[in-house]
């Protein structure tokens, strides 16, 4: 975590005023992909849509991984409180269920065989040891808040912009930047990754009008942390990659 | 000519909302309120309703029972801890929900708490339950603390929402808020809202203004309430204008009616 809070005397001054710009910019390039008139239903962009250059997301993937994902996501949120993980399985399970109540994949936990169920307490365990280690302690002082959502209409609505962070820490008020956003994933980092970072920092920019200061990823399988501070040429290349996006989508559809 | 409008989330926005909110006062009258009454009274209903902003954003629509979980607490706990940090400055956002969790444990170990309340539920939950209901109320608690950073006026955390019941009705209004903040003679109200506004955001404010402006004795409404969806970046606000509190009137009316309809449907 000291690596995504950097020196408190290094921050750059809060930038206020690059969220209008980059905003124009992805109206105007999305004005260009779709035209003018309103779709019947949005194009949704989220960062798995980023994480593969390509429209058609795998939406096939295992759903004993996406519940792996769950719960760590979880546990991070447990971490982020200062609650002691003695049983890493249980406690983001329950926590889990506690949230979302009963759905697809609640249920399809609760129709693990039994060798199943013994390799995805063994896989979040392994996980969850890796997250605390790197993790260390959270300063309340850094205002963590965990799994904070975004979404951003643009272009009238044509286009959706959704997004989660999983972990964010320092305050949007102050003059210097230090908002430091990271998402914790269970899959080692690869080249989408970076799209991903950079698709956290400018939804985060268009949501509060602030540039954050850092964006963050860390892989528990790997315990690799990748890291980019935030700047002009990084929202710059997001607006891109999300308008390649836009035209991914557009062209299939 | 409806005062809704409509401000991307920036900085200073909520400061430069409240500075320029009208400063005329208006008030409800018992005439209002009488005629309010029998327009109520004339949706008959078998049982006793409760009717809200969000029920007039949904246009009267049934919608799952009320469950207790950590997105449904944080909003009471989320608010109590900040009013806990206002005073106590040198409470952090953690240690004031922390406070707060324990204090509704306490209540329901002591037996102060009634069967289903939050107290019941998290006396019961285990201790990760608690701990993601304090990981969202803490969320709730640091957001809605940023928000009121930007504030240069006096405000306070509201220390309830807005109850009314509606005489000889059956009908008991409930107005949400959270933050209230004084301009000079003027109340002004914030809500904090998760997820994004949608087209009905509107209507639904202005709900909420109205049921203020009944649940005060005077009958005065606040000069104008504001909405902050901090997940859209969006913040919308309307006036109290007498055009604004009159149609929040017929909202809620129209939402008694189009519930009554729902539940004779359902009934059929």
């Amino acid at each position: 975590m000291d690596v995504l809070r950097g020196e408190r005397e290094s921050r750059p001054q809060a930038n206020l005023t690059a969220a209008a710009g980059l905003r124009s910019q992805l109206e105007d390039g999305i004005y260009e992909l779709v035209g003018p008139d309103l779709l019947g239903a949005p194009l949704v962009i989220r960062a798995a849509s980023l994480r593969r250059n390509s429209a058609i997301y795998d939406f096939t993937s295992s759903p004993l991984a996406q519940v792996r994902g769950i719960l760590i996501n979880q546990a991070l949120r447990l971490l982020s409180v200062g609650i002691e993980i003695d049983d890493a399985y249980n406690d983001a399970f329950f926590a889990w269920r506690a949230d979302v109540g009963t759905n697809d994949l609640t249920q399809y936990v609760d129709r693990l065989e039994g060798d199943e169920r013994a390799r995805l307490m063994t896989d979040v365990t392994a996980h969850c040891l890796t997250l605390k280690r790197s993790l260390g302690s959270l300063s309340s002082r850094w205002l963590p808040r965990t799994s904070l959502r975004a979404h951003q209409r643009l272009a009238a609505g044509n286009v959706v912009l959704r997004d989660v962070i999983d972990l964010m820490v320092g305050t949007t008020t102050s003059d210097d930047a230090s908002v430091a956003l990271l998402d914790v994933t269970t899959s080692p980092l690869t080249e989408g990754a970076e799209r991903v970072m950079r698709y956290h920092a400018l939804v985060q920019t268009l949501r509060t009008s602030t540039v954050p200061l850092r964006s963050s990823m860390f892989s528990t399988a790997t315990g690799e942390l990748w890291s980019l501070d935030v700047d002009d040429e990084l929202l710059q290349r997001s607006v891109l990659d999300v308008l390649n996006v836009v035209a991914e989508i557009s062209e299939a559809s | 000519m409806s005062t809704l409008t409509h401000r991307r989330l920036s900085r200073h926005i909520l400061h430069r909302l409240i500075d320029d909110a009208p400063t005329q006062e208006i008030s409800l009258t018992d005439d209002h309120r009488r005629s309010l009454s029998a327009r109520f009274r004339a949706v008959t209903s078998t049982d006793h309703r409760r009717i809200d902003a969000w029920m007039v954003e949904r246009a009267g629509q049934p919608y799952d029972a009320f469950r207790w979980s950590p997105v449904t607490a944080r909003r009471v706990i989320g608010n109590a801890a900040l009013r806990r940090m206002v005073d106590d400055p040198t409470l952090t956002e953690f240690a004031a929900v922390d406070i707060e969790v324990t204090d509704q444990l306490l209540r329901a170990a002591s037996g102060y708490s009634r069967g289903g309340s939050l107290s019941q539920w998290l006396s019961q939950s285990s201790p990760s339950v608690i701990g993601l209901v304090s990981a969202e109320a803490a969320n709730w608690t640091t957001q809605l603390g940023e928000a009121a950073e930007g504030i240069f006026h006096p405000w306070v955390v509201a220390s309830s929402d807005a109850y009314y019941d509606v005489a000889r009705a059956r009908t008991t209004l409930r107005g949400r808020r959270d933050l209230i903040v004084i301009n000079g003679l003027s109340r002004i109200l914030l809500r904090f809202r998760a997820g994004s506004p949608g087209k009905s955001a509107g209507p639904g404010l202005r709900a909420d203004l109205t049921i203020d402006a009944l649940a005060e004795p005077t009958g005065r409404a606040a000069s104008r309430v504001i909405g902050l969806w901090p997940e859209a970046g969006v913040v919308l606000s309307v006036d109290a204008s007498m055009e604004d509190l009159r149609s929040g009137a017929r909202d809620l009316v129209r939402t008694a009616v189009a519930r009554q309809r729902h539940q004779l449907i359902n009934a059929a």
